[in-house]
Order: C-alpha cells, then structure tokens, then sequence
C-alpha cells in the first residue's frame, strides 16, 4: 500500500501531526461550552459518561477478553455512592467520587475471583444475571433505609434534597473564570449554569478515565492483559499472575465504570433503579458503544459514545413520523419507537462481519494510504539504523564513525576481533521500501 | 403443608417456564456449543405474533401454531444467516451477534407494537389479557390438601413434561434425533457419514426457538401481559436451569428448571422478611456462580475435559 506521506514516530512531522490533533480536540471541547447550545452541553455530557463506562468495560472486556455484560452495576454502585453520600449524609459531591471508586474497585475484585474459574460465555452469563440483579437489589426491603428502595434518592428522610451539587439557582453563586472577556469554560454564573459546568465534570472523569487506561495499557500490566486475552495458559506459563491480574484489573474497571455512575448521578440531581444505565440495558449499551467503536484500542469507546449520543440523539423524535427527514420516512415510519437501538444492533452485526476491530480498527487501517507513521525503532535495530546511516553518509573514516555510535548505544553490536564493526542492514527499515518497489514493478 | 404445597405448585408452574427457556438452550448448545444470548427475545418476538393473532381474532390454539412456527423461522434464519458464518470466526463474534440479535429482535419488538404493556385493553387492544391454553377462571383450580392448583399452571406443568417427553423419543428413537446426536458428539465426523449437518443444525437452532417460543407465550399467559422486559428475568432463570443441569443435557435442564421454579418460590414464601419478590432472581444469579465454580458440568451434564 502507498501513502502520500510518511513520517516518522517521534519525528517534527509526528509532532505536528500530533499538536494539530490536540488542538481540534481541545478546540471542540472549548466550542461545545461556550458556543454551543444548552441540548448539544447535555448530549456531550453523556456522550462523556457513556464513553468513560465503554473505556473502563474496554480494559476488561477488550483487552483482557474477560466477557462482561454486568458493568450497569458498577456504574449503578457509583450512582448510589453519590446518592447517598450527598444526600444521606451531606457530603459534598466531590467526597463521592473516590467513595464511589472505592466500593467498586472492592466489589469489583469480588467478581474476578468467579472470573478466574469460570470462562468465556459462561462468565458472560453469570456477569448478566449480576445487571439483573443489581436494580432489584437497591429495591430490597432491608437496604431502603440506604438507598430509598423503588423511588429512590432523594427522599423524605435525604438530609440534601439533591445528589448532585446545589447550585445555579442564585445568580453569581459560581465564580466566574474570564479570560480577556471571555469565559473559556462557558457561562457558569447563569441559571442554566449546571450544564456547562457538568459538561466539564464529565469532561474531566472522562479524561481521567483515559489516562489511567492509557497508563495501565501500555505498561506491563497491559502486556499482561493481552496475553491473558490472547492465550491464558502461555500466559501463565510466561509468568502472568492471573488470579492477581484478573483482580487488579477488574478492580479498577469497576472502580473506573463507577465514575461516570456518580457523575451521571450529580448531574440528574437525583438517584433511582429506573436509571436505563444502571439496568441491563446500560451494560449492552456499554458493550455495543465499545464494539462499535473498536474493541482493545484506546480511543474506540471514544468513538464509539460519540457516535451512538449523536445518532441516538438526532433519531430520537423519529417515534413521530414528521420529525423523520423525507429520505429516510418510507424506512422508519411504521415503527413505533426510536430506530436508534435498532440501527446500532444492525450495525453492530454487520460491523462484526466486516470489521471485528471496529471504526478505529477500519480508520487504522484506511489511514495508512494517505499519512503512514513509521515506528520508532528500539534496542539492537537502533544501533544497527544509526550504524547503517552512518556507513552511508561517511565515505571515508567509516570505521571511526561507527565506533562512535556503537559506543554510544549499549545495544551496539560489535564483532569481537580488533573492534571492527560490520553495518548491517537493518530489516525493519529496508523492508517497506523494498516490497513496495516490487509492488510497483508488478 | 397448604402454605408449602401452594409455594410448590407455584414454583412448578414457573419453573417450567424457565424449562422451556432451557430446553432451548440445551438443544443450540449440544448442536453448536453456543450459547443463544438471544433465545429469550427469539421467543418475546414470537409472543408478540400470538398476540398479535389473538388481537385479529383467531383462536389461542391457531395463533399458538402461528407463533411457534414464526419462532420456528426466525431461528432457523438466524442459524443460516448470522451464526454459521460468524461461527468461522470467533466464539466472541457469535457473542456479539446474538448481543444484537438480542437488540434488534427486541427494538423490533418495540418498533412494531410499541412499548407499553399489552393487551392494553380499551388504548389498542381487543383483548383483555394474554390469552391462555388452559381454563383461567376463577373457579378453574384443583384443590390438594387445601392448596390451590390453577388449572392453567396445572396445564402449563403437563405441557412441559410432554414436549420433554416427545424431544426424548425425538432425540433416542428417530433418525433425525440420531443425526443431532451424531453432530452434537462430533459435527466432522458426521459430515463425513453422509449427515447433513447444516440441515440439522438449521433444524436445532429452529427447534430451540420455537420451544423458547412456546415458553414466552405460556409465561406471557401467566403474567396477563406481554411488555419487551418480559424475557429478560426469564432468560437469566433458563440459563440458571441449563447451567445447573448441565448444558448438553435435555432432561437435567427441565429437572433443574422445575427445581429452581420451586427453590425460588419456598425462599421468597419462607424468607419474606429477607427475599421477598425483589432478590428471587438472587436465586438464578447464586446458582448461576455456584454451579459454575463448583461442577461447571452441572449436575447431569458431562464433564469436559480440556487438553492443553
């Protein structure tokens, strides 16, 4: 395949590439606040918790491989941590999110002791019955007095009659944040000023959430994970803890799916077993979201939340057949509730055909014809590019030369007799080039 | 002894229920050795069709062949459309279909009759409730030492043990049932007597549907309602029963069926003050992990053994 571009990793082109990326994303993330409306503040907030919920179900579904339909009881468990930490016991709403964190990651580990014994489709249905469990669980006679049984939170008994922050009502409560006359992070001294700043509550969990998936998935940990997923028993065999491994990791995906449960929970103001996402529903919702977006990458739950709020957002009305755009009115009018679920199942079963890795598995793949980015070489291939290219920039005093850069890299390769060095031709950089002509010869 | 016979034939009667749910899973499972995801909602649609009979006026036994005929059909494309070319794939790509088959079938569900809880008489229902198989008045129960027996939970636990009864001169006495053995036990070296395994596997995953189907309409019949959360509990109940009798075994899925039926209902009666009707479904979610951890075969089903 040929690319118009190629650029090298951790090259100024790789740089560039990055800094224009960061600055659209950190662009739309300032735009939605501060320009856009208060339905898109609202559909980006949970476009953010819903994809939070994916990128932590990501961790052990995608790449670990552990199947989970059970994540709406962790996000459920930090929906009521919140609940009931602001308003049975009159904490601030900040206090709740390590509480929520906390009871997850440790209900979390409990479930990976089953996951080590039981596998696959097998652990898919007992993590099910956990998301059917989890709402009439909360509505059980002995913990009301917790968690306000049916109806939920708040209630009569609620010290706060609220879960979420008590703000915006009073004009000039918020502070507000002015740059040049402008506030970067949108109007929060208004009535309406809880959207933009739950929008940015969500924003900053959401990040939260990625940098410590990122962190986990590219450490050894991480390598562990994909080993377990690849082939459990050569990972034990290599080393791999499992039990232990299982436990952290579910942990914290609970721990991490919980986050956007408190958030989803401050933002309502309010906390009940009728949430859709802490239901069954949430859990497929999560597990399609990811699927869709690309299974085992960073940013595919990323995608894959935007894509779905988006979609589901604008069909929403579609139940009411003159709301439908004229095109599409044959196809949809004669259902009679939103076609958005079906379009993702649709969608979701196709992909699977098509493309197992999702939207960014097909985007990783198509990329590449225009932008290709060449990894950064490591260890032994290293010292051996460096050697290579300095054989063919220096003419004379070769041998000085490559002394020197062999000096520098401890990967050096040197022949033993008389110091002598002898460049060799490294395969990972020669390669591409190579096949590639043949390709064009043909 | 009224108290504890009554919570009995209450349990029996649901407990056949997650039977039929079992049954279907068993049949998919022995053939392909995959789980249907989708079995619950399979038979929710085909519910909604014998509804949708019953609200053009044909009689119960009539919309019930309808239905289970729909249910039929739409296992049988499911197996020949999604499953078997996925299954070249990956166990988790089949997951993930019967995921949205599960999904579609149920906004289907919802897109076509809408989703409040129906027969909703008087909004758009001719129908008053769900209709039944079996004589449903008041007066319609048998008495066993004081404890009442509705005859149509009664019809529903004679209905179970039939069809078990019939599967089981199916599977041991026809050659058909001797070809599903024959692919169950190893689908290649059937291929090679002369089987046709892809007719047979069409026919389970068609078989299992419309048992599954026959499951949605009788429980649909004993809730008064059809509503598209009907079948959530019920699946997780008909897996709970597969699980615990062992997945390749028709007859331990019905005995563990009726027996969780039965387990459910004496802990909720007995325990009230801690069970109640909200954490029943504890019940199927315990045995679920217990079974699993314990004897993952279950108690009637053969045990695999893994070669490294």
């Amino acid at each position: 395949m040929r690319s118009l571009i190629t650029i090298r990793e951790g090259g100024p082109g790789h740089w560039a590439l990055r800094v224009v990326a960061t600055v659209v994303l950190a662009a739309v993330m300032l735009w939605i606040p501060t320009q856009g409306s208060n339905g898109m503040m609202t559909e980006a907030t949970e476009a953010l918790t819903l994809m939070s919920a994916a990128m932590a179900l990501n961790l052990v579904l995608g790449y670990t491989g552990q199947i989970s339909i059970g994540h709406s009881a962790f996000f459920g468990i930090g929906a009521y941590a919140t609940g009931i930490g602001v308003s049975r016991w009159g904490w601030s709403p900040w206090l709740t999110l390590p509480l929520a964190f906390a009871v997850a990651f440790v209900v979390g580990v409990l479930v990976s002791f089953p996951a080590s014994r039981i596998k696959g489709v097998y652990l898919a249905l007992v993590t099910l019955a956990l998301a059917l469990v989890f709402p009439a669980f909360v509505t059980w006679r002995k913990l009301t007095w917790l968690t306000g049984g049916g109806p939920g939170l708040p209630n009569d008994d609620s010290v706060v009659n609220t879960t979420g922050f008590n703000i915006g009502r009073r004009e000039g409560q918020m502070r507000r944040f002015e740059v040049f006359g402008w506030d970067p992070l949108g109007d929060l001294r208004s009535i309406d000023a809880k959207t933009p700043f739950y929008f940015w509550i969500a924003a900053g969990v959401a990040v939260i959430v990625y940098v410590v998936c990122r962190g986990i998935v590219k450490s050894r940990v991480g390598r562990s994970l994909v080993a377990i997923r690849d082939n459990e028993t050569a990972a034990a065999v290599m080393g791999v803890n499992l039990v232990a491994t299982k436990a952290l990791i579910f942990g914290v995906s609970a721990g991490l799916c919980a986050l956007p449960g408190s958030v989803t929970a401050i933002r309502i103001g309010s906390v009940s077993p009728g949430i859709s996402s802490l239901t069954l529903i949430g859990a497929i919702t999560f597990l399609i979201v990811m699927v869709i977006g690309g299974a085992g990458s960073l940013w595919g739950p990323v995608v894959g939340a935007v894509l779905y709020t988006f979609i589901t957002a604008r069909t929403g009305g579609w139940a009411d057949d003159d709301s439908i755009p004229g095109v599409l009115r044959p196809l949809f009018s004669w259902a009679k509730t939103p076609p958005g679920t079906g379009i993702f199942a649709v969608a979701l079963i196709v992909l699977m055909f098509v493309a197992p890795r999702g939207v960014v598995g097909v985007w990783r793949q198509q990329t590449p014809r225009i932008v290709r980015v060449v990894p950064r070489l490591v260890g032994v291939a290293a010292a051996a590019e460096t050697a290579a290219l300095a054989a063919v920039i220096t003419t004379t005093e070769v041998d000085a030369e490559i002394a020197d850069s062999a000096a520098d890299s401890p990967d050096g390769r040197t022949d033993g007799e008389g110091g002598q060095i002898q460049p060799r031709e490294n395969p990972l950089v020669i390669q591409p080039t190579s096949t590639e002509s043949v390709g064009e010869n043909q | 002894m009224e108290k504890f016979l009554q919570f009995v034939f209450d349990g029996l009667s649901v407990g056949s229920v997650y039977s039929l749910l079992a049954l279907g899973l068993v049949i998919i499972y022995r053939g392909t050795g995959h789980l249907n995801f989708a079995q619950g909602e399979m038979a929710l649609f085909a519910t909604y069709v014998v509804y949708q009979m019953g609200e053009w006026g044909l009689p119960i036994g009539l919309a019930l062949v309808i239905g289970l005929a729909v249910g039929f059909a739409v296992g049988a494309v499911a197996e020949v459309t999604l499953i078997r070319p996925i299954s070249k794939k990956s166990p988790f790509a089949v997951f993930i279909v019967t995921i949205g088959l599960f999904q579609l079938l149920n906004w289907m569900d919802g897109a076509i009759w809408g989703d409040q809880l129906l027969p909703n008489s008087g909004v758009g229902s001719n129908q008053k409730t769900f209709p039944t198989l079996f004589p449903s008045g008041n007066d319609d129960f048998i008495s066993i030492f004081g404890a009442a027996w509705r005859l149509k939970y009664l019809g529903v636990l004679v209905l179970v043990l039939l069809i078990t009864g019939a599967l089981f001169l199916v599977f041991n006495k026809t050659r058909f049932g001797l070809a599903m053995r024959a692919v169950a036990s190893n689908a290649e070296s059937a291929k090679l007597v002369g089987i046709r395994t892809n007719t047979v596997l069409m026919v389970s995953w068609g078989l299992a549907a419309s048992i599954g189907a026959l499951g949605g309409v009788v429980f649909a019949g004993i809730n008064g309602n059809v509503n598209l959360g009907l079948m959530f509990t019920v699946f997780i109940y008909g897996s709970a029963a597969a699980t615990l009798g062992g997945f390749d075994s028709p007859g331990g899925a019905v005995i563990a069926g009726l027996a969780i039926g039965v387990i459910e209902n004496l802990a909720a009666g007995y325990f009230q003050e801690w069970v109640g009707q909200e954490l029943k479904l504890g019940v199927a979610f315990v045995v679920n992990l217990v079974v699993l951890m314990v004897k993952p075969s279950g108690l009637f089903g053969t045990a695999k053994v893994e070669r490294v």
